[in-house]
């Protein structure tokens, strides 16, 4: 459905679509294996118009990765096969939210792909909920400082995780990386549970400070 | 869990929250709470969201592998059906037109919802709301249901020709505005189509909704490029 994009919005990705694309004898088939983020977002947009061919070309070009991502995270090729079906029904699904917000596809596609295997591997192998008490998850309007804090950005995070002991900094990357729990970190790192979430809350409140420097 | 200082407080357990969500380390309960948060919460929302753009330099890391042949097609079915399921219903023209004929809705090119006092069709939840849509001389008639409280539009083709060149989509068309996609009617031969809130207070008096013949999987541009094979005004009783 392509209700809450403006028809204004439908013509940009429209044009944008036509512009960046070749086609082969009006088929829809994209030529050239390359492909930049402009054309993958132009790409998206025609997904979310519900082009089957476009899907079947975002399909072809970015499988590989999404591919990669579930493998590492879910570990065989078997689930991670079946989490990618999930992913791409997704992609499909919300292509058209995608085509109405600003920002580059592939970390939104790989957003994805992580979210839907982690999502797997905790159904798989269940880890304790962390929020509690500890964490209040109600909803607090934000001052019109802390709106404009989010926006701001200085610098990459690679810089930023330079600031961060190696273990913890080795640790922040696996959990992304692999999607490991704070149980396996503990585990792989040889410390206690308690710490290892002390490390990774300190880690991201560091990283959050640099970042915002 | 409000306390004066509470603000400071607050902010940096939020960024923390959202950056465990991100980087993957929660229970799979906790990151359903922390989606459901981000989809009424828009700053927490765009907290979350500048993690996954922080981190996701270390997307660098994941290595690029060829899924097996079998995937693809897997995904196709899931998302556009079988087709071949597809066509038997579509070709059942004679099971379609007893359906039509069965129904107590043929008004002609008119859409009529069952409700009777509001401008904006907003019934008592659980309503469904029937509607037929007919055009001249159409090789195709619907039936249309709406379920007010699902938001799901449901709509049953009567008869239509050849299943695999081409799709049926769905307009709503508001005054001079540029038609407005509803959706795609799956090629199994039935229709369901959730529309997003946004869209419910939409369907009011006269606005038109309106089927097209569009190439397989719909529209390639965003705007109706068929014949459109049926409308109908929506029309209190």
């Amino acid at each position: 459905m392509l209700s809450h994009i403006s028809a204004a919005e439908i013509d940009r990705v429209t044009k944008l679509a036509s512009r960046r694309f070749s086609f082969k004898d009006g088929a829809g088939v994209v030529t050239g294996c390359w492909m930049a983020s402009e054309e993958m977002e132009a790409l998206i947009g025609r997904v979310a118009m519900r082009d089957q061919k476009a899907f079947a070309a975002l399909y072809k070009s970015t499988s590989p990765k999404l591919y990669g991502v579930c493998l590492r995270i879910v570990g065989n090729r078997t689930d991670a096969e079946e989490v990618l079906q999930e992913v791409f029904v997704k992609i499909w699904q919300r292509a058209e939210q995608f085509a109405a917000s600003e920002g580059p596809a592939m970390p939104w596609l790989t957003a994805i792909a992580r979210n839907r295997s982690i999502d797997f591997i905790r159904a798989r192998k269940p880890v304790a909920d962390e929020i509690d008490a500890a964490y209040d998850l109600a909803d607090t309007e934000p001052d019109p400082e802390e709106q404009a804090i989010v926006k701001g950005e200085g610098r990459r995070i690679d810089r930023c995780m330079e600031e961060l002991e190696a273990d913890r900094g080795r640790a922040v990357r696996s959990a992304y990386v692999e999607g490991l729990s704070y149980q396996e970190l503990a585990d792989q790192h040889s410390v206690p549970l308690n710490t290892m979430r002390t490390w990774l809350r300190r880690s991201l409140i560091r990283l959050r400070e640099c970042m915002e420097r | 869990m409000s306390t004066p200082d509470q603000s400071k407080g607050g902010r940096s357990r939020d960024e923390v929250l959202a950056g465990e969500y991100v980087l993957g380390v929660l229970s799979l309960e906790d990151r359903q709470k922390v989606e459901r948060r981000m989809r009424s919460d828009r700053q927490f929302a765009a907290i979350v969201s500048r993690w996954e753009q922080n981190l996701s330099e270390f997307n660098e890391e994941y290595e690029r592998v060829t899924p097996a042949a079998s995937v693809y097609p897997k995904i196709e079915k899931r998302i556009f059906g079988d087709a071949a399921v597809g066509a038997h219903l579509w070709n059942s023209i004679a099971v379609w037109r007893s359906v039509a004929f069965g129904s107590l809705f043929l008004a002609a090119g008119v859409l009529v919802f069952a409700i009777t006092n509001e401008a904006v069709l907003r019934p008592a939840p659980g309503k469904q709301l029937s509607a037929s849509l007919a055009g001249q001389n159409s090789a195709i008639n619907l039936l249309a249901n709406y379920d007010v409280a699902s938001g799901r539009l449901k709509v049953t083709p009567v008869a239509a020709g050849k299943p695999d060149e081409k799709s049926l989509e769905l307009w709503l068309i508001r005054g001079s505005d540029p038609a407005e996609a509803l959706g795609i009617l799956p090629q199994t031969g039935e229709g369901e189509i959730s529309l997003p809130p946004e869209l419910h207070g939409k369907l009011t008096e006269g606005a038109i909704i309106a089927v097209s013949v569009e190439p397989f999987g719909g529209s390639p541009t965003g705007k109706p490029t068929g014949d459109v094979v049926a409308s109908g005004t929506i029309r209190l009783p």
